[in-house]
């Protein structure tokens, strides 16, 4: 990996960062255990890697934006997570400061040079 | 080769248990049981979708891509560090002014130490080699200072004194005063300055060229009673003298040279270092004075029982000094050399 390709990567991941908590919130609207959410973050096209998504649920959890509980399914115990009330008021304010972000990057690009 | 389901679900399981080893003992049963679940629903999926199960190889291939155990696990712990990014370049600062510190008081320790006592070639090559075990020992204890202040400052921040720099406590009215900045320092300096430096260094010249027919422009009213003493000054302040008058001409040209090139707004690093370096040829003759005597006897059958205890306690004075002064200099070489690759580097354009 070149020193750009390298810098190109770490500005993505810090990029990234802070999208995938927002996703991952929204998503967990509604209940889903870890592999789930992920084919679904995919389906959407955002991939994310096992070693990120489940740690980060873990974390999100934690901090009480998400709940999960212990369930069988297809014979097999997994555990579902949801958005938790504060979760849902969170992530409201999360995605006002998404779309004023968005708007502003929109509105930079379109100045003119 | 066509693996049995089983053989998956083995490597899968020896997979879990390596992960397992990195996982903080009281959540790794609850993380492992949800990591195993994931991981085997993926499994179903990956081999529903083949229509077989995962060869060795496709199972090996697989488990590659969801990373090392010990990056998994490490995932699930939390971000530890000996010293944080907050203290880091605090760490960092103290560590190249003490090893700087520590530089030239081990120097003039070992120069000390060495001129005073007796000593070998043996004493002055372990003096280098005692360097890199100064050096660690110190960054040792400092790093070790630091990695207490990380942890005092991440478990019990209230705890923490007001440290300029770690402490969140702090006062902008606290900061230091602005420095010179290297805009300043590269300002172009005057003409007038250029003339004055020309004039001034062509009438050091000519003082230090009347000495020998006029020494009271040196030694004042003292030359009478130098006269009257019973020491007189060895041949090598005769090498020493022509050495400096020879410096001071040299000087004097490079001034006239950057005067009449019109490069005399420009600082000359590079002329300033190899003067200073040239500046060690004088000090280079007192050293290498034959016995290490500058100041001899006018009458040595006269005066040697009487003199001599005080002729050779100032012979070793002025050696010991010279030591000293050579040391400096060449302190203050390195430190302009340094100085100026620095500057080149920065100067140059970032790629």
């Amino acid at each position: 990996m070149t020193l750009a390709e390298s810098l190109f990567e770490n500005l993505r991941l810090e990029l990234r960062r802070g999208c995938l908590t927002l996703a991952v919130l929204t998503q967990l609207r509604q209940e889903h255990y870890g592999y789930t959410l992920r084919k679904s973050l995919a389906e959407s096209g955002l991939a994310i890697d096992e070693s990120t998504l489940y740690p980060l649920l873990r974390r999100l959890e934690a901090q009480g934006l998400l709940v999960s509980q212990w369930r069988e399914e297809d014979k097999r115990n997994k555990r579902f997570y949801r958005l938790s009330d504060d979760g849902g008021l969170i992530l409201g304010q999360l995605l006002q400061e998404w779309q004023a972000i968005n708007a502003s990057i929109n509105r930079i690009l379109g100045q003119p040079e | 080769m066509i693996r049995k389901k089983e053989d998956a679900m083995e490597l899968l399981d020896r997979y879990l248990q390596a992960i397992k080893k990195h996982l903080p003992r009281k959540r790794q049963d609850d993380i492992l049981a949800e990591l195993r679940a994931n991981y085997e629903a993926q499994l179903e999926d990956k081999e529903a979708s083949l229509g077989r199960p995962l060869t060795q190889g496709e199972a090996e291939d697989w488990l590659r891509q969801l990373g090392s155990p010990v990056a998994v696990a490490g995932r699930y712990l939390p971000q530890q560090y000996l010293i944080g990014p907050c203290i880091f370049p605090v760490y960092w600062y103290v560590l190249k002014i003490a090893a700087f510190w520590a530089a030239i008081i081990y120097t003039v320790v070992c120069v000390v130490t060495l001129t005073l006592q007796p000593h070998t070639a043996n004493d002055i090559a372990n003096a280098f080699l005692r360097v890199p075990a100064v050096f660690f020992n110190l960054a040792a204890w400092i790093t070790l200072v630091f990695v207490v202040l990380e942890f005092v400052a991440t478990r019990f921040p209230q705890k923490l004194p007001p440290i300029a720099g770690i402490s969140q406590q702090w006062s902008p009215s606290s900061l230091p005063p602005l420095e010179k900045s290297k805009s300043q320092h590269d300002k172009p300096r005057s003409r007038a300055i250029a003339v004055a430096e020309v004039i001034f260094n062509a009438l050091a010249l000519g003082w230090l060229l009347l000495i020998p027919a006029l020494p009271i422009l040196l030694f004042g009213p003292g030359v009478a009673y130098f006269h009257a003493s019973p020491f007189t000054l060895a041949h090598q302040w005769i090498l020493f003298y022509w050495c400096l008058v020879g410096l001071a001409s040299l000087q004097l040209l490079l001034r006239i040279v950057n005067l009449y090139r019109g490069t005399w707004q420009e600082h000359h690093p590079v002329q300033h270092i190899v003067m200073k370096a040239l500046s060690l040829i004088p000090l280079g003759v007192l050293l290498n004075a034959p016995n290490q005597v500058l100041v001899l006897l006018r009458n040595p059958a006269r005066d040697a029982v009487q003199y001599g205890a005080t002729l050779d306690s100032t012979n070793r004075g002025i050696h010991l000094a010279t030591q000293v002064i050579v040391v400096i200099v060449v302190l203050q070489l390195l430190w302009d050399i340094f100085q100026l690759i620095r500057n080149r580097m920065e100067d140059q354009p970032a790629v």
